[in-house]
């Protein structure tokens, strides 16, 4: 991994086109500053992997484990169970 | 093309109804191409199945049907990659899950699918939305936070 320093308000640029910008350092905790191209997503790395996780224990779900799902359902026609009870 | 599912035997998917998803979704990046399936029994369930992994499917529904309140902000650097400006010209799904009692809903990562050019994308919405909304008889509104 490439390691930099950088102070309050120094920035790096990866590729052409995305700044990362130190915006602010208080104790253990670093503001960052991302100027990047709109198609570019950004996101925290926890969240990212979240999402990964819940995504492959989704896929474990089977037909047979989804049957009540129209009982959760609260208008639209066509429910197995009838409407959802208020 | 015909696929051999795990979950549903054999099934014939027209070339024009595969969705793709050119940066897979998280955790299943190798997954590009999809079809929309619906659920033989439940209309308010459908499934995403993977073309080229046969074990691969998720199950999704419209969130507004069992979320009423769900109003999804995405920011727009997650729409450009599907030629969209705007998220009412998508169709939006979520990814069912299921806990040891219930079933669950991921309403941070929405599936957002440009219909006429058939491309796809799990988005990250703004904002503190959980990834298990867990799906009640009596459902508590969603809960508000900045």
């Amino acid at each position: 991994m490439l390691v930099l320093s950088r102070q309050r308000d120094e920035s790096i640029m990866i590729g052409d086109n995305i700044v990362v910008t130190i915006v602010d350092i208080r104790g253990d905790k670093v503001r960052l500053g991302i100027n990047a191209p709109s198609e570019i997503p950004v996101h925290r790395q926890e969240v990212y992997e979240a999402i990964q996780r819940e995504n492959l224990r989704a896929a474990r779900l089977e037909p047979g484990d989804t049957e009540s799902i129209g009982r959760f359902t609260n208008r639209g026609p066509g429910r197995p169970d009838g409407p959802a009870k208020r | 093309m015909r696929i051999n599912t795990s979950r549903f035997g054999r099934i014939d998917v027209d070339a024009g109804d595969i969705i793709r998803f050119p940066s897979g979704l998280p955790g299943l990046e190798d997954c590009r191409e999809w079809a929309l399936l619906a659920d033989s029994t439940n209309d308010a369930l459908g499934w995403l199945q993977c073309t080229t992994r046969g074990d691969m499917a998720l199950a999704v529904v419209s969130p507004r049907r069992f979320v009423p309140d769900y109003q999804v902000r995405i920011p727009r650097s997650e729409l450009t990659p599907l030629a969209i400006s705007d998220i009412s010209q998508a169709q939006v799904v979520v990814v069912v899950g299921k806990t040891d009692t219930t079933l669950t809903l991921n309403l941070k990562a929405p599936i957002v699918i440009n219909l006429e050019a058939r491309t796809g994308r799990q988005v990250v919405a703004s904002g503190e939305l959980p990834l298990q909304y867990e799906l009640t008889i009596n459902r508590q509104p969603l809960r508000k936070s900045a």
